[in-house]
């Protein structure tokens, strides 16, 4: 064994060796079983300067952790490379583009969804039969633009204003023999909406407050 | 330079799968762990057989070592924690070991052990006092400056610029006074045991 080698050996035994030479002896040291050997008795002859005897050291020790560990599997590298390796979520970059398109899609989607369903003109036109019900659920949804996702009862409002005067309904049933079931469906809608417009809810309001007011001032 | 940097290259190899180079920490470390175990169990055996479990430890939390702490620094407080885990469980168990009564014949019993556990690898018996004498000796004949060398870094601990320092050399002259006396120490301990001290047949 070269005099160089085991000046390197014994000047990183003191940790006083470069790291670059230490990587190459590392290497080394733990195959080599002669170096292995003089590296040993450098320990020994450390503990036995410093005065750590006065006990009986049983150097098998080495021996017995070292048939411990050959058992085991060998520990992994994760330390070395500590942030690099960390495993992520894939997603392929071609799905990207597709994901967003249908995104967008399901969104336009849905907004068709909820304005026709919100819309009100459809339904006055498929609801014609003009009983108080069916015209109180209208004005009800008028007046309630805001819930789009769900539906719940509106509350009844003591309201005349939108129902059919008596002078309405004679109206219709005279003219009824002579009328297609289309003209009067919009003669109809056409006064419920004179009604609403003078007489009415205010528009997007939750409060019934003005049912006396608007009564006294709706044409009857 | 890092004051740990050669037990971080061993670390890392370990790291890398590298069992070799653990077995060289071990067998750096062994007579330090033992003696600091036995701030705790003044058992002999005992000690030996926590420090085995600390080495254990450490070698299967390696890798979660990253270097933050010297090796050494950190293998310390597993063998403490280990050491005061045994004191406890021992507590616990219902036999006792009375360190004061056993110091001469369970000294003895173990001495004996100890020998012929020792007889399966010449470096069980380094630290007898035949050793001790042997090395002693060694150191005395010694020149000066290799003497005042391998004293200051073994039995102060002073680093090597720091004995530079001191002797008023480079430090490379320190390294090499440093490995002389070690080197001659060596050669009388190799005389005394015939097939040298740490002989890989004996230890593999």
């Amino acid at each position: 064994m070269n005099e160089e080698l085991d000046s390197q050996l014994s000047a990183m035994f003191d940790n006083e060796l470069p790291a670059a030479e230490c990587e190459l002896l590392a290497r080394r040291l733990s195959r080599d079983e002669d170096l292995k050997g003089r590296w040993s008795r450098y320990a020994a002859i450390s503990a036995t300067i410093r005065a750590e005897g006065g006990m009986r050291l049983n150097s098998n020790l080495a021996v017995r952790v070292n048939n411990v560990i050959s058992a085991e599997p060998a520990v992994v590298t994760k330390a070395i490379e500590p942030v690099r390796q960390r495993p992520q979520k894939v997603v392929p970059r071609w799905l990207m583009p597709i994901g967003g398109v249908a995104l967008a899609a399901s969104v336009a989607a849905a907004a068709i969804l909820v304005l026709r369903y919100e819309s009100p003109l459809p339904r006055v036109a498929q609801t014609v039969p003009a009983t108080t019900a069916t015209t109180q659920t209208l004005v009800a949804k008028s007046t309630a633009p805001a819930a789009l996702d769900s539906y719940t009862v509106p509350k009844t409002l003591p309201r005349r204003s939108i129902v059919p005067s008596t002078q309405l309904a004679n109206y219709v049933v005279a003219h009824s023999e002579f009328s297609s079931p289309v003209n009067r469906r919009n003669l109809l809608s056409a006064f419920m909406a004179s009604e609403s417009g003078t007489a009415g809810v205010p528009s997007g309001s939750d409060e019934p407050t003005e049912d006396v007011t608007d009564d006294a001032k709706s044409p009857r | 330079m890092s004051a740990d940097v050669s037990d971080l290259s061993l670390v890392r190899r370990v790291q890398g799968g590298d069992k070799g180079a653990f077995d060289a920490l071990v067998r750096k470390y062994q007579h330090k762990l033992v003696k600091l175990v036995m701030r705790y169990v003044r058992n002999p055996a005992e000690a030996e057989d926590i420090a085995q479990e600390a080495f254990i430890k450490a070698y299967r939390a390696l890798p979660q070592f990253r270097g933050d702490s010297a090796f050494y620094t950190w293998l310390y407080r597993i063998a403490i924690n280990t050491a005061k885990n045994a004191v406890v469980s021992r507590d616990r168990s219902p036999i006792e070991y009375n360190i004061d009564r056993s110091s001469d014949a369970a000294e003895e019993s173990y001495d004996m052990q100890g020998r012929m556990k020792d007889s399966e690898t010449p470096e069980g018996l380094v630290l007898t006092d035949e050793i001790r004498r042997t090395v002693n000796a060694a150191i005395e004949a010694l020149p000066e400056d290799l003497k005042t060398a391998i004293v200051l870094r073994e039995l102060d601990g002073l680093s090597y610029e720091e004995i530079a320092a001191a002797m008023d050399c480079p430090v490379g002259t320190v390294r090499s006074r440093i490995f002389r006396a070690r080197e001659a120490i060596d050669r009388r301990l190799r005389e005394v045991f015939e097939g040298g001290l740490g002989r890989t047949e004996d230890l593999a």
